[in-house]
């Protein structure tokens, strides 16, 4: 029998690892609870887990200390952060500093429990993470992401700072299935009704500019009544 | 403010004019000699500068209290209209915590295991309104710092867009929705702006009128060119809005007494206001109580340079 993997959680209220805990322990996972940055420090050693939840913020050390000096000692542990701060900067700069994927509270348990187990099944133990590549490739595609500018067969393509922002939440979360809801909190941070359309209009667009027909997609696939799907290989490049 | 200082120049101009016209003109330059004895002169001298600095000031005591006046007033506006927030915001989360307390305890004490299912769910829904509440306040504070993408934004088809969307509504099915916009002599200017949060505005507007009609009401959506502005119109046949409450619908959590008990966050038109005020544009409102209301959003027209 495979051992259940290990998952660190990472909150100073109560309230949430005590609900979160027992949840995550019935999806399937073992689960540790620490209460801030520096207790999440002194657990990852013994606990040695297979991703880490952790809150932004905490008192004493924030999320983000916690996830610089994991990175910094090497460490590529996968780590999804809670995120408050509906930013959209802020959330561009917790993927640059390695985090895995990142969730706005309030969120769905169960759709926490997806993205844990889709950054799992994305990991490749011991090595950098996509979302924390300065540039992905994908065949002739080329996103160079502190530039903000996408190369198509080295000839940059236009497009608008929100088909940037789109293409590369897809292209660092490749051959998982997205809904329309998280495109909208992941990239426009925000959520409204009609707005699974506006990612509908973003997704014409980068298909427009990317010349990728959606009969026989290379990059991005429709997955009907659900969402989208990044269908190339995507790797890191130097 | 700049153009005052201009004013400090005229004395100046017409001196010069006459100088001049004493060098080229005709008429003589006569010499006057003013006699004065030093002590006079010292006295003149020393209550002139005494007067100058009296009146300076006295200007700059009563620029200074007219300036903490405005300030104090400002403060005071904004210490109430916080309070007034706070107290909206606590009235909001009242209600659905209510309910969710007391959906627990009928969890807990439920004679059936149906009964307990419609607790369960009636806990959920109340979770998912404090959950949109929260979504629509972070959305109100993004707004005032998100760095908004502009582009040319083709206002007939983002009103087509949002009227599709609004038709799709079961209330849509019996009101009567109408849409126009000019296509004589020339079609409707572009707006440079953010086609997603022109979008969010156009469809709270939209909803707003669904919400506040009844079935076999008409509503509008309407847009016209005046002049630098597109105005974007939705204007329904619904109830109306009292006088009283006509200039506080813009705020954060308010709710008229014809709002009370529909779903909402009391944020729409407040986003509405914002979206406008982020694209140098303007919300106005016309109502009569029991004829109808009419909303508009003015928008500057693209420069011809942003299209």
């Amino acid at each position: 029998m495979k051992t259940k993997p290990r998952v660190l959680l990472v909150d100073d209220e109560a309230a949430i690892t005590s609900n979160l805990a027992p949840f995550l322990e019935r999806s399937g996972f073992t689960v540790a609870v620490a209460s801030d940055g520096e207790e999440a420090l002194g657990q990852i050693g013994g606990f040695s887990p297979d991703l880490i939840v952790m809150d932004v913020l905490m008192p004493r050390m924030d999320g983000r200390e916690v996830l610089r000096r994991l990175r910094k000692a090497d460490n590529w542990t996968p780590v999804i952060l809670l995120t408050q701060v509906g930013e959209s900067t802020e959330r561009a700069m917790a993927l640059e500093e390695g985090a895995d994927d990142y969730l706005n509270k309030p969120f769905d348990p169960h759709e926490l429990v997806a993205r844990v187990r889709a950054v799992m099944r994305r990991a490749r133990p011991g090595k950098r993470p996509l979302s924390s590549a300065q540039r992905l490739a994908c065949g002739d595609l080329v996103l160079d992401r502190s530039s903000r500018r996408a190369l198509l067969q080295a000839r940059e393509v236009a497009l608008t700072p929100k088909a940037v922002a789109l293409l590369e939440y897809l292209m660092t979360h490749p051959d998982e299935l997205i809904t329309r809801e998280r495109l909208l909190d992941a990239v426009w941070g925000w959520d409204y009704p009609a707005g699974t359309r506006a990612v509908d209009t973003r997704i014409a667009e980068l298909r427009r500019a990317l010349g990728d027909d959606p009969n026989r997609p290379r990059y991005i696939e429709t997955v009907p009544g659900q969402g989208y799907r990044f269908v190339g290989a995507v790797e890191a490049v130097t | 403010m700049k153009w005052r200082w201009l004013t400090a120049l005229v004395p100046a101009a017409l001196v010069l004019l006459a100088v001049l016209l004493l060098r080229l003109g005709s008429e003589s330059n006569p010499i006057l000699v003013i006699r004065v004895d030093l002590a006079t002169a010292a006295l003149i001298v020393g209550l002139g500068a005494s007067a100058l600095i009296a009146v300076t000031l006295a200007v700059w005591e009563w620029v200074e209290r007219v300036r903490r006046r405005t300030i104090r007033r400002v403060q005071a506006q904004a210490a109430e209209d916080r309070i007034r927030f706070l107290r909206r915001l606590d009235h909001e989360l009242k209600n659905p915590l209510t309910a969710i307390r007391a959906g627990l305890a009928n969890v807990v004490e439920a004679p059936s295991e149906d009964m307990r299912q419609k607790a369960l769910v009636s806990v959920e829904d109340q979770a998912l309104r404090l959950s949109r509440l929260v979504a629509d306040l972070r959305k109100l504070a993004e707004l005032g710092r998100y760095t908004i993408e502009r582009s040319s934004v083709d206002v007939a088809l983002l009103l087509r867009e949002a009227l599709v969307i609004a038709q799709e509504r079961p209330e849509a099915q019996d009101r009567r929705i109408t849409f126009s916009i000019p296509q004589a002599p020339w079609p409707l200017p572009a707006v440079y702006g953010d086609w997603d949060l022109l979008s969010l505005a156009i469809h709270n507007l939209l909803d707003n009128a669904l919400k506040f009609t009844r079935p076999g009401d008409t509503i509008e959506l309407r847009a016209f060119e005046d002049g630098s502005t597109v105005i974007i119109e939705v204007a329904d046949t619904g109830a109306g809005i009292p006088d009283a409450e006509m200039p506080h619908v813009w705020e954060e959590l308010y709710r008229g007494k014809g709002a009370r008990g529909v779903a909402g966050s009391g944020l729409g038109l407040s986003l509405v206001r914002a979206v406008a005020e982020r694209h140098g544009g303007q919300v106005m409102l016309r109502s009569r109580l029991g004829e109808g209301t009419v909303f508009s959003l003015r928008l500057p027209v693209a420069r011809v340079t942003e299209r």
